[in-house]
């Protein structure tokens, strides 16, 4: 996903661009830039995110500019492959969101006449395809090579001696915008509400130019009519689509999330570090550091691989052992403490891994080989699907080193994810809702599960929660158990179980509320519970995740009851860029 | 003009289907069936659309969120009626507006008739016109709506779709559309009417199947994944992306096969089958008249026709499924159905188990070799042995 945002009107184009990409930032955001056509056209692009400040338009003059903010899938994201995208001349710019699906033959077919590519992007075919067809009129041009184009594409371009805008699209976003004497392109709404209200959604096979005045468009090379629209929504609505908070839809887009990095890793061929791997530390920090966790017991209990896992702020204090895979795990790839980490790591002439959300981020360029966990962006600050996708990850390479053995699993396992998304969790919300404190404990892989269900409880509801390892109680906090502090625990079949329940059962005896969750026809359980959340699916992984998943939504909905700001709790920040 | 569809409610007559999801997000063809009244009014040029969601609201605004077209959402809390659920909408509507249910089948000229009389309901001659709102006529227009007649009398029933000003909305003192709209007409205001296309409404769980068959009627073809070239494609079929056709199976259109689906070799698949998104068909298998939804799975050697399965849903090998006629009752109505079966969510049925006319419910375990018919294993979560 990428956003692309045009505005032709009065004032200076770039500034008005830049700050219209900010808010389409949450399209993509591993690279940005901006065309403006004044006498000439100037292009300005840069990787990473839009900085606060710093980043000069001030030499991108002129009063028509088209800008665009980059989710890389295919292609490092760095200067070069960050759009607007020019031709040889450098007379024509394009930015463009979607997949053009022939690109590679049209490459093939431009560099043997003889046009000199300067990036991997698929866009770039556009700028040349323009170039030879351009003779003055950029409207002529489009719709004659608009026809040799298949995929998707919401394309703006803009050309030296055409003072329009015009952009096309089909089966990707495309909105315009029509202000007083200005005009708006954007791939939503968005960056557009903010200069006006009134709308206009384009159609598949639309093409359209703009000027300040006048915009027209065509279909199928005739004038086309398209309502105006007036549009009531803030541009906070828009982008959460519906859901009170990103945090919301972020889990309501786990089970897709989890099949397609399945599906995607399967595709990719695993670096060769990871097969060779005899040793293996792990560094990470917060959620990542949990689901890491996850993974050393899958390591060491299914595959006899010996790990360890360190928080990255403390792993410098811990020298790898010499030769043994160091993996680093971070959403953003930016955190300093792993990337800190991890050039500790290079040092002992350790391999290294990276697993990033963000492609081509600073924890891959580091690494010697990098996986990434395809959840697409993620917007709140508490991580949800990311954790979900680094499990993936994770289960992915146990299967791997299982030769396979796990695969039915897990093209099933996004099922429990769905269905743990249909249980209501009222009773729980209302109990833990009242609580000054909080204890999540599990046995097993369900540990770190119960750890990352009470980190999830302290960012965004801001009751102290505790994580333990059910055996651990006894050993201090037993002391803390009364009947205002409610233990959840997360009690699956399995090897645990048993010595799980006779945990609970001594937590019972002092009088704490118990929420369980548990294998739907356990009777025992469900007479010990005060509260009893059936787990989906009991099975390994399915049990993991329909877990995580209900912890994350008891989380979600205690933080709503208690009406807290859940996509921006206090003082936190969605990636920790400091030591 | 704007549009408000109402996809707020249950829909209890279609358990077990509708446990898990509004009656709305039950695909028809792989597509929720709301998406073909939203596509109806795209196609009529209607851009601004308020959705009222409400029963399993998340699952909708999710699936909203996958639709290009920008859609205002709005909540009702609780489910209190269709008029409580236009109630929810009022603020946002400023100009004169179409009321449609999410969750009924229209095409985009019943569409467009309709948006050119103002204050009219859309109507439609229907067989069984118990099931629907009623309407009574006169030289005027509608003298009234009877919702649900035990003895109907007319076959001319309300679609629930209208078109509607804003100066109906201080009408809706009642929680019933229809109530609503009856009270608008005792006082003097004018309801006229339009005759409806096509216009189809799943009211049990097995018409799922008829409104299968419509749409798929319609369907274009499109070959994606890999298609072994000794499998034979005849007729209209969709093969999503990733789907992948083994040697020597046959499909005969119409049919429609998702994304990442997997049918294995000597297969017969068609006419009429609708196969979501993962799904697997073993070996051997002969698949005809049926809906099967994402993620289910069906053993080798087996004869499946006219049944409906929910998603995630698995038959183990020789399973046998054929038409049969209970006597059900549904909603405190006895009434008989053609069908072979309707299966909920998440079941698991191991080899050679007969179903004939089986209404399943969700989470049903059914051991190997066991006849199903009617209610048999209706009830959610039981173990058949």
């Amino acid at each position: 996903m990428c956003g692309i945002f045009g505005y032709t009107g009065g004032s200076r184009a770039a500034t008005i661009v830049l700050e219209g990409l900010r808010k389409i930032e949450y399209r993509g955001y591993d690279s940005f830039g901006i065309a403006a056509l004044g006498d000439t056209i100037r292009v300005s692009k840069r990787q990473g995110r839009i900085p606060e400040e710093g980043f000069d338009t001030w030499d991108l003059a002129g009063t028509v500019a088209i800008g665009h903010t980059r989710w890389a899938t295919h292609g490092i994201p760095d200067d070069k492959n960050a759009h607007p995208h020019r031709d040889c001349t450098g007379k024509i710019a394009v930015v463009h969101n979607g997949i053009i699906e022939n690109y590679a033959a049209l490459k093939r077919d431009l560099i043997g006449r003889g046009h000199i590519f300067s990036s991997d992007t698929d866009t770039e075919i556009i700028a040349h395809l323009l170039e030879e067809a351009y003779e003055g009129d950029l409207l002529a041009a489009i719709q004659a090579v608009l026809p040799t184009l298949e995929g998707s594409y919401a394309i703006l371009t803009l050309a030296e001696g055409d003072a329009r805008i015009v952009a096309a699209r089909s089966r990707s976003p495309l909105v315009l915008g029509i202000g007083d004497n200005t005009m708006f392109a954007a791939s939503d709404m968005t960056p557009i509400l903010e200069y006006t209200r009134r709308m206009i959604v384009l159609e598949d096979g639309d093409v359209a130019t703009l000027t300040p005045a006048v915009v027209e468009i065509f279909h199928a090379g005739r004038r086309a009519e398209r309502n105006e629209e007036f549009v009531q929504w803030s541009f906070e609505d828009v982008r959460k689509g519906g859901f009170r908070h990103f945090m919301l839809k972020e889990i309501f887009d786990q089970p897709a999330v989890f099949s397609d990095a399945i599906r995607a890793l399967r595709k990719e061929e695993l670096p060769g570090v990871v097969r060779d791997a005899g040793k293996v530390t792990i560094v990470a920090c917060g959620t990542s550091y949990h689901a890491a966790l996850v993974f050393k017991y899958l390591l060491e209990e299914q595959c006899r691989v010996p790990a360890r896992v360190e928080i990255a702020s403390e792993f410098r204090y811990f020298p790898p052992p010499p030769e043994g895979l160091v993996i680093g795990i971070s959403q953003s790839g930016e955190t300093a403490d792993t990337i800190m980490a991890l050039q500790l790591a290079k040092l002992r002439a350790c391999p290294t891994l990276a697993i990033v959300n963000g492609v081509g981020s600073s924890l891959t360029r580091i690494a010697d080989a990098s996986l990434l966990m395809h959840a697409g962006p993620e917007i709140s600050v508490a991580a949800t699907k990311s954790f979900i996708a680094e499990l993936a990850v994770f289960f992915h390479l146990v299967d791997i080193m299982k030769q396979g053995a796990w695969g039915h699993q897990l093209d099933s396992a996004h099922r429990a994810i769905e269905e743990a998304l249909l249980l209501d969790l009222g009773p729980a919300v209302t109990c833990c809702r009242d609580a000054q404190n909080l204890f999540f404990v599990g046995r097993g892989a369900f540990y770190p599960i119960a750890l990352e269900g009470a980190l999830k409880m302290k960012e965004i509801s801001y009751i102290h929660a505790e994580g333990y390892a059910a055996g651990e109680i006894k050993h201090g906090p037993f002391a803390l158990l009364s009947p205002e502090t409610p233990v959840v625990a997360i009690c699956a079949p399995g090897e645990t179980y048993g010595v799980m329940v006779s945990n609970i059962r001594e937590m019972k005896a002092r009088g704490t509320p118990l929420i369980i969750l548990g294998e739907k026809d356990d009777r025992d359980l469900q007479e010990i519970a005060d509260i009893f959340i059936p787990l989906p699916s009991a099975e390994s992984i399915a049990g993991l995740l329909s877990a995580t998943v209900i912890l994350q939504l008891l989380a979600y909905h205690t933080a709503d009851a208690l009406g807290r700001n859940i996509d921006r709790p206090r003082n936190l920040a969605k990636s920790v860029t400091v030591e | 003009m704007q549009a408000v569809i109402l996809a707020a409610g249950e829909g209890k007559r279609l358990r077990p289907l509708t446990k898990n999801r509004p009656k709305a997000l039950i695909p028809v063809a792989n597509n929720p069936i709301i998406d073909y009244p939203i596509q109806a009014l795209l196609d009529c040029g209607i851009r601004d659309i308020i959705i009222v969601v409400g029963y399993r609201k998340e699952h909708v605004i999710r699936h909203l969120n996958r639709c290009d077209a920008p859609i205002e959402v709005v909540e009702q809390k609780q489910q209190l009626g269709t008029g409580d659920a236009l109630r929810c909408a009022a603020s946002l509507i400023r100009e004169e507006f179409l009321v449609l249910p999410g969750d009924n089948i229209i095409d985009a000229p019943s569409i467009s008739r309709i948006m050119a009389v103002q204050n009219s309901v859309l109507v439609k001659e229907h067989p069984h016109p118990s099931n629907f709102g009623v309407v009574m006529m006169d030289k005027e227009g509608v003298s009234c709506i009877i919702e649900k007649p035990e003895h109907a009398p007319s076959f001319t029933v309300s679609t629930g779709i209208y078109h509607l000003t804003p100066d109906f909305l201080p009408h809706l003192t009642e929680n019933s559309l229809t109530d609503a709209v009856n009270g608008m007409i005792a006082k003097g205001g004018h309801l006229g009417v339009v005759m409806a296309e096509e216009w189809h409404d799943a009211v049990y769980p097995w018409d799922l199947l008829a409104l299968n068959r419509k749409i798929l009627r319609d369907i274009s073809p499109l070959k994606s994944g890999s298609i072994d070239r000794t499998a034979v494609i005849r007729g209209p079929v969709r093969i999503g992306k990733g789907a992948t056709i083994s040697p020597f199976t046959v499909i005969t259109g119409p049919a429609i096969i998702g994304n990442d689906a997997e049918i294995g070799s000597h297969c017969t698949i068609g006419p009429f089958v609708s196969i979501g998104d993962r799904v697997r068909v073993e070996p051997f298998t002969l698949l005809e008249h049926s809906l099967l939804m994402e993620d289910s799975a069906i053993g080798s050697h087996s004869r499946v026709t006219e049944a409906v399965i929910g998603e995630g849903s698995s038959f183990g090998d020789h399973t046998t499924v054929e038409p049969g006629v209970p006597l059900m009752e549904i909603e405190g109505t006895l009434m008989r159905g053609r069908f072979g079966c309707v299966v909920g969510d998440r079941v698991r049925a191991d080899p050679l188990c007969i179903f004939q006319g089986a209404l399943v419910g969700n989470d049903v375990r059914i051991r190997g070799g066991k006849m199903i018919t009617g209610f048999d294993a209706f009830q959610d979560g039981v173990m058949v042995v």
